[in-house]
Protein backbone atom coordinates (compact mmCIF):
# COMPACT_ATOMS: atom_id res chain seq x y z
CA UNK A 1 0.00 0.00 0.00
CA UNK A 2 1.42 3.35 -1.39
CA UNK A 3 0.67 6.03 1.09
CA UNK A 4 1.45 9.92 0.12
CA UNK A 5 1.26 12.75 3.09
CA UNK A 6 -0.41 15.55 1.66
CA UNK A 7 0.34 18.72 3.69
CA UNK A 8 -1.40 21.96 3.38
CA UNK A 9 1.13 24.91 4.26
CA UNK A 10 0.60 28.59 5.35
CA UNK A 11 4.21 30.53 6.84
CA UNK A 12 5.50 27.16 8.00
CA UNK A 13 9.05 27.77 7.53
CA UNK A 14 10.13 26.72 11.24
CA UNK A 15 8.22 23.35 11.67
CA UNK A 16 7.96 21.80 8.04
CA UNK A 17 11.18 20.60 7.65
CA UNK A 18 11.13 18.95 10.72
CA UNK A 19 7.73 17.38 9.78
CA UNK A 20 8.97 16.38 6.50
CA UNK A 21 11.48 14.63 7.56
CA UNK A 22 9.89 12.28 10.15
CA UNK A 23 6.69 12.08 7.82
CA UNK A 24 9.13 10.64 5.15
CA UNK A 25 9.52 7.84 7.47
CA UNK A 26 6.19 6.32 7.34
CA UNK A 27 5.11 7.67 3.73
CA UNK A 28 6.36 7.09 0.21
CA UNK A 29 5.69 10.43 -0.73
CA UNK A 30 5.43 14.39 0.57
CA UNK A 31 3.26 16.59 -0.88
CA UNK A 32 3.15 20.17 0.06
CA UNK A 33 0.64 22.67 -0.69
CA UNK A 34 2.09 25.77 -0.27
CA UNK A 35 -0.93 28.52 0.17
CA UNK A 36 0.88 31.55 -1.08
CA UNK A 37 3.58 31.58 2.00
CA UNK A 38 5.37 34.71 2.73
CA UNK A 39 8.45 32.89 4.52
CA UNK A 40 10.85 30.24 3.14
CA UNK A 41 7.89 27.81 3.19
CA UNK A 42 8.36 26.17 -0.33
CA UNK A 43 12.12 26.57 -0.51
CA UNK A 44 12.49 24.14 3.08
CA UNK A 45 10.02 21.94 1.51
CA UNK A 46 11.63 20.83 -1.22
CA UNK A 47 15.12 20.73 0.13
CA UNK A 48 13.68 18.63 2.65
CA UNK A 49 12.79 16.42 -0.33
CA UNK A 50 8.98 17.26 -0.47
CA UNK A 51 6.94 17.37 -3.96
CA UNK A 52 6.07 21.51 -3.54
CA UNK A 53 2.22 23.16 -5.25
CA UNK A 54 2.63 26.87 -5.09
CA UNK A 55 -0.68 28.66 -5.34
CA UNK A 56 -0.17 32.17 -6.49
CA UNK A 57 -3.18 33.48 -4.06
CA UNK A 58 -4.10 31.94 -0.83
CA UNK A 59 -7.27 30.15 -0.65
CA UNK A 60 -7.45 28.55 2.93
CA UNK A 61 -7.19 25.29 3.87
CA UNK A 62 -9.91 23.48 2.30
CA UNK A 63 -8.87 24.92 -1.43
CA UNK A 64 -4.97 23.73 -0.41
CA UNK A 65 -6.35 20.31 0.49
CA UNK A 66 -8.54 20.58 -2.61
CA UNK A 67 -5.47 21.41 -4.77
CA UNK A 68 -3.12 18.72 -3.16
CA UNK A 69 -5.87 15.69 -3.51
CA UNK A 70 -6.13 17.07 -7.39
CA UNK A 71 -2.88 16.74 -7.66
CA UNK A 72 -1.97 13.15 -5.44
CA UNK A 73 -5.17 11.83 -7.23
CA UNK A 74 -2.80 12.26 -10.92
CA UNK A 75 -0.49 9.48 -9.22
CA UNK A 76 -1.26 6.30 -8.47
CA UNK A 77 -0.91 5.98 -4.82
CA UNK A 78 -3.42 4.20 -2.78
CA UNK A 79 -3.58 5.82 0.30
CA UNK A 80 -3.70 9.69 1.14
CA UNK A 81 -3.13 11.53 4.47
CA UNK A 82 -3.55 14.64 5.08
CA UNK A 83 -1.88 16.52 8.29
CA UNK A 84 -1.23 20.12 9.43
CA UNK A 85 2.41 21.73 8.65
CA UNK A 86 2.48 23.39 11.84
CA UNK A 87 3.66 20.74 13.86
CA UNK A 88 0.22 20.46 16.04
CA UNK A 89 0.40 16.90 14.50
CA UNK A 90 2.73 14.73 15.23
CA UNK A 91 4.49 12.14 12.40
CA UNK A 92 5.13 9.78 14.83
CA UNK A 93 1.50 9.17 14.25
CA UNK A 94 1.29 8.36 11.29
CA UNK A 95 1.22 4.80 11.92
CA UNK A 96 -1.85 5.15 13.79
CA UNK A 97 -3.97 7.06 11.53
CA UNK A 98 -3.18 4.32 9.09
CA UNK A 99 -3.61 1.32 10.72
CA UNK A 100 -7.50 1.36 10.01
CA UNK A 101 -6.97 1.58 6.14
CA UNK A 102 -4.09 -0.85 6.04
CA UNK A 103 -6.21 -3.15 8.15
CA UNK A 104 -9.16 -2.73 5.79
CA UNK A 105 -11.05 -1.56 8.88
CA UNK A 106 -11.99 1.56 7.26
CA UNK A 107 -12.22 4.00 4.34
CA UNK A 108 -11.39 7.16 6.12
CA UNK A 109 -9.50 7.60 9.39
CA UNK A 110 -9.49 10.61 11.62
CA UNK A 111 -7.34 11.27 14.07
CA UNK A 112 -9.26 12.41 16.77
CA UNK A 113 -7.64 14.67 19.23
CA UNK A 114 -10.69 13.84 21.73
CA UNK A 115 -10.17 10.67 22.14
CA UNK A 116 -6.91 11.10 24.37
CA UNK A 117 -5.98 14.08 26.37
CA UNK A 118 -8.79 16.01 24.94
CA UNK A 119 -7.39 19.30 27.46
CA UNK A 120 -4.65 20.18 25.56
CA UNK A 121 -7.06 21.66 23.01
CA UNK A 122 -7.97 25.51 24.16
CA UNK A 123 -10.91 25.42 25.88
CA UNK A 124 -13.25 27.83 23.33
CA UNK A 125 -12.08 25.54 20.29
CA UNK A 126 -12.78 22.38 22.22
CA UNK A 127 -16.17 23.55 22.88
CA UNK A 128 -16.62 24.88 19.46
CA UNK A 129 -15.38 21.45 18.03
CA UNK A 130 -17.80 19.69 20.53
CA UNK A 131 -20.64 21.25 18.91
CA UNK A 132 -19.42 20.70 15.05
CA UNK A 133 -18.91 17.24 15.91
CA UNK A 134 -22.43 16.42 17.31
CA UNK A 135 -23.44 18.26 14.90
CA UNK A 136 -21.41 16.28 12.43
CA UNK A 137 -22.15 13.04 13.72
CA UNK A 138 -26.12 13.71 13.68
CA UNK A 139 -25.31 14.41 9.76
CA UNK A 140 -23.87 11.60 8.95
CA UNK A 141 -25.26 9.02 11.39
CA UNK A 142 -21.94 7.86 12.99
CA UNK A 143 -20.38 9.02 16.09
CA UNK A 144 -17.23 11.43 15.66
CA UNK A 145 -15.64 13.04 18.65
CA UNK A 146 -13.57 15.40 16.23
CA UNK A 147 -15.16 16.07 13.02
CA UNK A 148 -12.58 19.44 12.41
CA UNK A 149 -9.32 17.43 12.90
CA UNK A 150 -6.95 17.35 9.82
CA UNK A 151 -4.96 14.38 10.22
CA UNK A 152 -6.55 11.80 8.58
CA UNK A 153 -6.18 8.85 6.05
CA UNK A 154 -8.57 8.05 2.70
CA UNK A 155 -8.64 5.28 0.59
CA UNK A 156 -7.87 6.52 -2.82
CA UNK A 157 -11.86 5.83 -4.03
CA UNK A 158 -13.09 7.91 -1.41
CA UNK A 159 -11.51 11.25 -2.78
CA UNK A 160 -12.30 9.95 -6.50
CA UNK A 161 -15.97 9.77 -5.22
CA UNK A 162 -16.00 12.81 -2.59
CA UNK A 163 -14.89 15.86 -3.95
CA UNK A 164 -15.33 18.87 -1.49
CA UNK A 165 -16.39 22.09 -3.09
CA UNK A 166 -15.31 24.47 0.53
CA UNK A 167 -12.34 26.47 0.01
CA UNK A 168 -12.23 27.52 3.56
CA UNK A 169 -12.79 25.27 7.17
CA UNK A 170 -15.86 23.63 5.77
CA UNK A 171 -14.05 20.86 4.06
CA UNK A 172 -13.77 18.99 7.18
CA UNK A 173 -17.57 18.08 7.45
CA UNK A 174 -18.26 18.02 3.89
CA UNK A 175 -15.59 15.45 3.01
CA UNK A 176 -17.31 13.10 6.01
CA UNK A 177 -20.64 14.01 4.87
CA UNK A 178 -19.68 12.95 1.31
CA UNK A 179 -18.07 9.87 2.25
CA UNK A 180 -21.32 9.00 4.13
CA UNK A 181 -23.06 9.45 1.16
CA UNK A 182 -20.31 7.17 -0.75
CA UNK A 183 -21.33 4.21 1.69
CA UNK A 184 -17.66 4.74 3.06
CA UNK A 185 -17.03 3.60 6.27
CA UNK A 186 -15.27 6.34 8.60
CA UNK A 187 -13.19 5.36 11.90
CA UNK A 188 -11.56 7.24 14.56
CA UNK A 189 -8.29 6.55 16.15
CA UNK A 190 -6.98 8.82 19.50
CA UNK A 191 -3.92 10.95 17.99
CA UNK A 192 -2.55 13.94 20.70
CA UNK A 193 -2.09 17.29 19.46
CA UNK A 194 0.34 19.64 19.91
CA UNK A 195 -0.91 23.40 20.64
CA UNK A 196 2.05 25.94 20.88
CA UNK A 197 0.67 29.04 22.59
CA UNK A 198 1.87 31.43 20.11
CA UNK A 199 1.21 29.48 17.05
CA UNK A 200 -2.94 28.64 17.62
CA UNK A 201 -4.30 29.29 14.45
CA UNK A 202 -7.78 27.73 13.28
CA UNK A 203 -11.37 27.97 12.67
CA UNK A 204 -13.19 31.03 14.41
CA UNK A 205 -16.75 31.53 15.53
CA UNK A 206 -18.00 32.81 12.21
CA UNK A 207 -15.90 29.60 10.31
CA UNK A 208 -17.82 27.33 12.98
CA UNK A 209 -21.44 28.91 11.73
CA UNK A 210 -20.54 28.44 8.25
CA UNK A 211 -19.32 25.23 8.85
CA UNK A 212 -22.19 24.00 11.01
CA UNK A 213 -24.46 25.71 8.24
CA UNK A 214 -22.95 23.80 5.43
CA UNK A 215 -23.21 20.40 7.01
CA UNK A 216 -26.99 20.73 7.54
CA UNK A 217 -27.65 21.64 4.04
CA UNK A 218 -25.57 19.42 2.76
CA UNK A 219 -27.23 16.86 4.49
CA UNK A 220 -30.25 18.16 3.10
CA UNK A 221 -29.10 17.85 -0.27
CA UNK A 222 -30.08 14.71 -2.37
CA UNK A 223 -27.35 14.50 -4.06
CA UNK A 224 -24.96 16.54 -1.56
CA UNK A 225 -22.32 19.00 -1.97
CA UNK A 226 -20.84 17.61 -5.18
CA UNK A 227 -20.16 14.31 -6.58
CA UNK A 228 -18.21 13.36 -9.41
CA UNK A 229 -15.10 13.22 -11.05
CA UNK A 230 -12.41 15.67 -10.28
CA UNK B 1 -31.73 78.13 -12.88
CA UNK B 2 -30.82 77.61 -9.51
CA UNK B 3 -27.47 76.55 -8.70
CA UNK B 4 -28.32 73.17 -7.35
CA UNK B 5 -30.10 72.58 -11.01
CA UNK B 6 -27.09 73.32 -12.92
CA UNK B 7 -24.81 71.10 -10.73
CA UNK B 8 -27.05 68.88 -11.22
CA UNK B 9 -27.63 69.19 -14.39
CA UNK B 10 -24.53 68.63 -15.42
CA UNK B 11 -23.37 66.36 -12.66
CA UNK B 12 -26.28 63.99 -15.11
CA UNK B 13 -24.95 64.89 -18.73
CA UNK B 14 -21.26 63.87 -17.69
CA UNK B 15 -22.39 60.95 -15.87
CA UNK B 16 -24.83 59.83 -18.77
CA UNK B 17 -22.07 60.70 -21.19
CA UNK B 18 -19.55 58.59 -19.24
CA UNK B 19 -21.84 55.60 -18.87
CA UNK B 20 -22.63 55.73 -22.57
CA UNK B 21 -18.84 55.21 -22.86
CA UNK B 22 -18.78 52.55 -20.88
CA UNK B 23 -21.54 50.55 -22.94
CA UNK B 24 -19.64 51.42 -25.98
CA UNK B 25 -16.02 49.69 -24.42
CA UNK B 26 -18.12 46.73 -23.58
CA UNK B 27 -17.42 47.26 -19.71
CA UNK B 28 -21.23 47.56 -18.52
CA UNK B 29 -23.80 45.03 -20.01
CA UNK B 30 -27.07 46.83 -21.16
CA UNK B 31 -29.04 46.20 -18.01
CA UNK B 32 -26.66 48.03 -16.06
CA UNK B 33 -26.44 50.67 -18.78
CA UNK B 34 -30.42 50.89 -18.48
CA UNK B 35 -30.28 51.02 -14.69
CA UNK B 36 -27.50 54.36 -14.87
CA UNK B 37 -29.38 55.93 -17.86
CA UNK B 38 -32.85 55.88 -15.94
CA UNK B 39 -30.85 57.50 -12.94
CA UNK B 40 -28.82 60.38 -14.87
CA UNK B 41 -32.33 61.26 -17.20
CA UNK B 42 -34.11 61.34 -13.65
CA UNK B 43 -31.31 63.57 -12.58
CA UNK B 44 -31.09 66.23 -15.83
CA UNK B 45 -34.89 65.91 -15.73
CA UNK B 46 -34.63 67.36 -12.14
CA UNK B 47 -32.13 70.31 -12.51
CA UNK B 48 -33.57 71.23 -16.01
CA UNK B 49 -37.33 70.89 -15.37
CA UNK B 50 -37.57 71.08 -11.28
CA UNK B 51 -41.77 70.63 -12.30
CA UNK B 52 -41.09 67.01 -12.80
CA UNK B 53 -40.22 66.52 -9.40
CA UNK B 54 -43.48 67.68 -8.49
CA UNK B 55 -45.13 65.93 -11.46
CA UNK B 56 -44.09 62.56 -8.62
CA UNK B 57 -46.57 63.73 -6.03
CA UNK B 58 -49.43 62.02 -8.46
CA UNK B 59 -47.70 58.72 -8.26
CA UNK B 60 -47.07 58.71 -4.91
CA UNK B 61 -50.12 59.53 -4.25
CA UNK B 62 -51.37 56.61 -5.84
CA UNK B 63 -48.71 54.61 -4.23
CA UNK B 64 -50.27 56.27 -0.79
CA UNK B 65 -47.01 57.86 0.03
CA UNK B 66 -47.32 61.59 1.47
CA UNK B 67 -44.53 63.25 -0.82
CA UNK B 68 -42.31 62.53 -3.38
CA UNK B 69 -39.14 62.56 -0.88
CA UNK B 70 -40.98 59.38 0.29
CA UNK B 71 -41.21 57.35 -3.04
CA UNK B 72 -37.48 58.58 -3.91
CA UNK B 73 -36.13 57.66 -1.05
CA UNK B 74 -37.53 54.34 -0.78
CA UNK B 75 -37.30 53.03 -4.26
CA UNK B 76 -33.88 54.43 -3.95
CA UNK B 77 -33.01 52.14 -0.97
CA UNK B 78 -34.74 49.28 -2.76
CA UNK B 79 -32.80 49.91 -5.93
CA UNK B 80 -29.31 49.71 -4.08
CA UNK B 81 -30.05 46.48 -1.96
CA UNK B 82 -30.97 45.00 -5.08
CA UNK B 83 -27.80 46.32 -6.72
CA UNK B 84 -25.85 44.88 -3.24
CA UNK B 85 -27.39 41.40 -3.75
CA UNK B 86 -26.32 41.44 -7.58
CA UNK B 87 -23.01 42.83 -6.82
CA UNK B 88 -22.54 39.94 -4.01
CA UNK B 89 -23.27 37.13 -6.08
CA UNK B 90 -21.10 38.58 -8.93
CA UNK B 91 -18.41 38.97 -6.57
CA UNK B 92 -18.79 35.13 -5.02
CA UNK B 93 -18.92 33.48 -8.78
CA UNK B 94 -15.30 35.88 -9.42
CA UNK B 95 -14.23 34.71 -6.13
CA UNK B 96 -14.89 30.56 -7.35
CA UNK B 97 -13.24 31.33 -10.76
CA UNK B 98 -10.45 33.23 -9.13
CA UNK B 99 -9.44 30.05 -6.89
CA UNK B 100 -10.06 27.36 -9.50
CA UNK B 101 -7.65 29.45 -12.03
CA UNK B 102 -5.08 29.59 -8.80
CA UNK B 103 -6.05 25.69 -8.51
CA UNK B 104 -5.27 25.20 -12.19
CA UNK B 105 -2.17 26.90 -12.45
CA UNK B 106 -0.13 25.57 -9.30
CA UNK B 107 -0.91 22.60 -10.28
CA UNK B 108 0.36 23.10 -14.33
CA UNK B 109 3.13 24.56 -12.77
CA UNK B 110 4.07 21.64 -11.06
CA UNK B 111 3.60 19.36 -13.71
CA UNK B 112 5.69 21.71 -16.40
CA UNK B 113 8.52 20.98 -13.55
CA UNK B 114 8.15 17.77 -13.03
CA UNK B 115 8.51 17.39 -16.77
CA UNK B 116 11.48 19.81 -16.97
CA UNK B 117 13.17 17.63 -14.07
CA UNK B 118 12.23 14.71 -16.09
CA UNK B 119 14.33 15.86 -19.45
CA UNK B 120 16.89 17.47 -17.61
Amino acid sequence: MRVVCIIPALNEETTIERIISEALKHCDTILVVDDNSEDRTAELSLQAGATVVRHILRLGTGGALSTGFAAALKTDYDVFLTMDGDGQHRPDEIPVVLDPIVKQEADVAIGSRFLKHPEAMPLLKRMGNRALSIATSLAIGTKITDSQSGFRAYRRQVLEYAVHRAWDYRWASEILVLATKGNFRIKEVPVKAVYLPKRQRGANIKDGFRILYSTIRGTREKEGFTQGKR
Amino acid sequence: MEPYEIAATAFGIIMLLFTTRELIRRRIGLLQYSLWMAVWVALILVGTVPQFYYALILVTQALGMLTPIHFVTTFSILALFAATYVLGKRIAELNEKVNKITQHIALMNTNNKKKKDRHS
